[in-house]
């Protein structure tokens, strides 16, 4: 503690006792346990997480082998013991999967799609709403006419065209969502940046005469960074469900290979037949990890946000 | 409890009226169709649901029976002359809508018609192609060809005739729009609304037998659950195309009843029979092999190692029946002697490993998603079966527009994919246009090979059915097509997979005459 700056707490008199050192981060973390909701969102997406993650481990069977699934074993009910001898806790669907495998794999499918194609989309948007605010000019036209273009068109009809025309897989699917994604990066980035740029640290920065990639990027970016980590929240739920969204249209994943939304789409013509499972339990799933997602989201933006500042 | 019981009552009571009010409408029966057609000019578009809805208002000189065996229609009998030449007596007394009297110069009028429909689709002009027609009283016509033809009659059920003064004066959009009052059928059109409905009115000149209906309506319902939902909830009267997935349902309700026929559609598996290296199969490390497809051992393993029976109990649940060729054996030109290749996964993966293949090879199977009934789960079950065998599978699903663009055509003019999941319905109702098309060898000019999207190409095979298309003798040429459909089934040109079966419900009191056309007609429902 020899280092301990001066804080505002200090200065107001030595009666106070001097508080622990707080870090935006541990501000941060305080401000977000406050809130008991966003606590249940992040103990379940936690939840959720480690089941995905433990798939392999915890599931009777691998849905992607086709030699585990057995047609004859399609649409058991809840708590049907399958062929190889499983109890099928969640049912199986058309083809004979193990829903609750299926499941468990397909959330690692939807959480990595929604992750890395939140992650790729906030880089490259970053790096153009950095790049057009500080150049200004004909630049910074020319890259937000392409932003307004992009943000014009609806995301789910851009990635349809995208992947009908690409094809199917797990690569293609992050693409299409990157390209769907990144301009609201690089929008909110840019009205961000556009202020900073003005203030004296970054007129400090120039006046040392370090290069304008380093202003940029060591001096603007960080203090933009609050906006974008909610952006990133938000987005990587609406990334999931539009993954789910392509996936149910049937242009998405392959079939083999199946995701939340795959499996959804599988159950969609048993609805009114009675085998409700095949639909409802993906569905479910899909439905938690997003509501986790954004009641996280909700609180790290209200948290973030200097606007709502107690 | 209350609100509960409430709620029943209120659903009770609002049944009852439904059925009142439907009992007032009786007089109007209003069908769920699952494909909307392009036009109503009978002569536009060689389309099933464009076919189905003229069929109706506009009658063929032959017509079809709802198994498509050749019955009278406004040619009340025909017989051939010469091998050359055929003789067809018209109907007397048959009056179009208009009043105008039905003779010889109609149809000679629609004969000059067919093939010039402006910016046709598909036209009806290669049925009558090499046929000239010749009027030889009011009431008798001759048509003569360049080669013996024995499906003249059968060409003549594919089309409508209409007046000579709509043939030649009006256009496919003065036919939509109302104005052509030169049809002889049971009904009329009073109404076309695109992505809405076609009604239609009946014809109470009608010469035939009169149907039971006053007004008829046919609504575009294309999306399974909303046609199924419609007659749930009694908006619509009768409904085609039901899903499998919902028969027991429907079945199992007391308002309802359900009927099935057995369809003119055959599900298959096309293999590529020409690349000596096929785009998408390789070793299992991912090294280029010979095309394993070209060897007859490796596709009968193929073929036994489909547990036919697995799909059509589980996937189809019930409502299909194991193919063994083309067109069920009920129908014209099928061999008697061909049976469903049995389950028998020992035995294929013998025949792979004499083959050379006992480690397999890998592949990718392509298919189009939403085309058939349940096509994506057929394939997903091909995919599990072939797995077992030892093949390493991937499979992709393509919408079906883009997906036979791509079978029939690649990027460079070819069929693009290896191992493809298809469909083919016979609209002639018999063999040997099924067998042209899907064996027959590949060539643009001759009209043959047209769905031959495994280039497969058979010498002995293609002589027999020449041999049959010449033959105007029913039975030897019957015993032809048999011949042609064992050359090409027993060499596996095609893997069959399963018939489908089509399925109609409506309500009680309602009954639909199942076709294996797939056809709707109105006149086929009788209260």
């Amino acid at each position: 503690m020899t280092d301990t700056p001066i804080s505002p707490a200090m200065l107001a008199g030595a009666a106070t006792p001097v508080p622990k050192e707080e870090t935006p981060f541990t501000r941060f973390r305080k401000g977000f346990f406050e809130d008991k909701v966003a606590v249940a969102g992040l103990i379940l997406f936690s939840i959720i997480v480690a089941l995905a993650l433990l798939a392999p481990l915890i599931t009777p069977q691998n849905p992607y082998d086709l030699r585990s699934v057995d047609l004859m074993d399609s649409r058991l009910k809840p708590g049907s013991v399958a062929g190889e001898g499983f109890t099928t806790w969640l049912g199986t669907d058309g083809v004979g999967r193990d829903l609750y495998s299926g499941i468990l794999y397909g959330l690692r499918i939807s959480l990595m799609v929604g992750f890395l194609s939140g992650l790729i989309a906030a880089s490259i948007g970053m790096a153009v709403g950095l790049i057009a605010a500080y150049a200004g000019g004909r630049v910074e036209t020319i890259l937000m006419r392409i932003v307004d273009l992009q943000l014009s068109l609806p995301a789910v009809l851009i990635a349809l065209i995208l992947v009908a025309a690409l094809g199917k897989g797990v690569d293609k699917i992050i693409f299409a969502l990157v390209v769907v994604q990144w301009a609201y990066y690089a929008r909110t980035v840019r009205g961000n940046a556009l202020v900073e740029r003005r203030k004296e640290y970054v007129e400090a920065a120039q006046s040392l005469g370090l290069s304008n990639a380093r202003v940029v990027f060591r001096h603007i970016m960080p203090n933009c960074l609050a906006p974008v980590i909610v952006i990133v929240t938000v987005q990587t739920a609406h990334a999931i469900a539009l993954e789910a969204t392509l996936s149910f249209l049937g242009v998405g994943l392959p079939q083999t290979e199946p995701s939340l939304g795959v499996l959804i789409a599988n159950g969609f013509q048993y609805m009114l037949s009675g085998s409700y499972w095949i639909s409802f339990f993906p569905g479910l799933a899909l439905l938690l990890t997003i509501v986790s997602i954004n009641l996280m989201g909700d609180r790290i933006r209200d948290v973030l946000n200097p606007r709502l500042e107690k | 409890m209350t609100s509960i019981r409430l709620l029943a009552l209120a659903a009770t009571a609002a049944l009852t009226m439904g059925s009142a009010i439907s009992a007032l409408q009786a007089q109007e029966l209003r069908i769920g169709l699952s494909a909307e057609p392009s036009s109503i000019d009978p002569h536009y578009h060689n389309l099933s649901p464009n076919n189905m809805l003229s069929r109706q208002v506009f009658e063929t000189l032959v017509g079809q029976n709802e198994k498509q065996a050749l019955e009278p229609s406004l040619a009340e009998s025909w017989k051939t002359l010469d091998d050359n030449t055929w003789e067809f007596k018209l109907r007397r007394g048959v009056k179009f809508f208009d009043g105008s009297d039905f003779t010889a110069d109609d149809v000679l009028a629609t004969f000059k018609r067919l093939p010039a429909v402006p910016r046709s689709p598909s036209s009806f002009a290669p049925f009558i192609a090499g046929q000239t027609i010749e009027k030889v009283d009011s009431h008798t016509i001759r048509i003569k060809t360049t080669a013996p033809a024995p499906l003249v009659p059968t060409s003549l059920s594919t089309f409508g005739i209409v007046s000579k003064a709509c043939a030649e004066t009006l256009s496919t959009e003065d036919f939509n729009a109302l104005k052509c009052q030169g049809g002889t059928g049971p009904f009329k059109y009073s109404e076309f609304r695109p992505g809405d409905r076609v009604v239609m009115e009946r014809n109470n000149a009608y010469w035939g037998k009169k149907p039971d209906w006053e007004k008829v309506s046919f609504r575009f319902l294309t999306a399974a659950p909303t046609r199924v939902a419609a007659i749930l909830a009694g908006d619509v009267d009768v409904i085609e195309g039901v899903p499998p997935s919902d028969m027991a349902r429907l079945k199992s309700n007391a308002n309802l009843s359900v009927v099935e026929e057995l369809s003119n559609r055959v599900i298959y598996f096309h293999l590529d029979h020409f690349r000596e290296t096929s785009p998408f199969i390789t070793a299992k490390d991912g090294s280029p092999i010979k095309n394993p497809l070209r060897d007859l051992r490796v596709r009968q393993a193929l073929s036994m190692a489909l547990n036919r029976q697995a799909i059509v109990d589980r996937i189809m649940e019930g409502q299909a029946v194991p193919a063994e060729q083309v067109l069920p054996s009920s129908f014209f030109g099928t061999s008697q002697t061909l049976k469903p290749t049995p389950f028998d996964l020992a035995g294929a993966r013998k025949l792979l490993a004499d083959a050379g293949f006992p480690n397999g090879f890998k592949m990718k199977m392509h298919g189009p998603n939403g085309r058939y009934t349940n096509d994506t789960k057929i394939l997903e079950a091909a995919a599990q079966m072939y797995t077992r065998l030892g093949i390493d599978i991937e499979i992709e699903t393509i919408p079906p527009a883009n997906f036979f663009t791509r079978a029939s055509q690649g990027a460079n003019g070819d069929p693009e994919f290896s191992f493809i999941l298809v469909g083919w319905g016979a609209g002639t109702g018999e063999t040997s246009g099924s067998l042209q098309a899907l064996v027959g060898t590949f060539d643009r000019t001759r009209g043959w090979g047209a769905a031959n999207r495994g280039r497969y190409s058979n010498k002995a095979m293609d002589e027999v059915l020449t041999e049959a298309l010449r033959t105007v003798d029913n039975t030897k040429r019957a015993a032809l097509l048999a011949r042609a459909s064992e050359l090409s089934m027993n060499d596996l040109g095609i893997i069959p997979s399963h018939y489908q079966t089509n399925v109609w419900a409506s309500r009680k009191g309602i009954k639909v005459t199942a076709r294996a056309d797939e056809y709707t007609l109105a006149t086929g429902i009788t209260r």
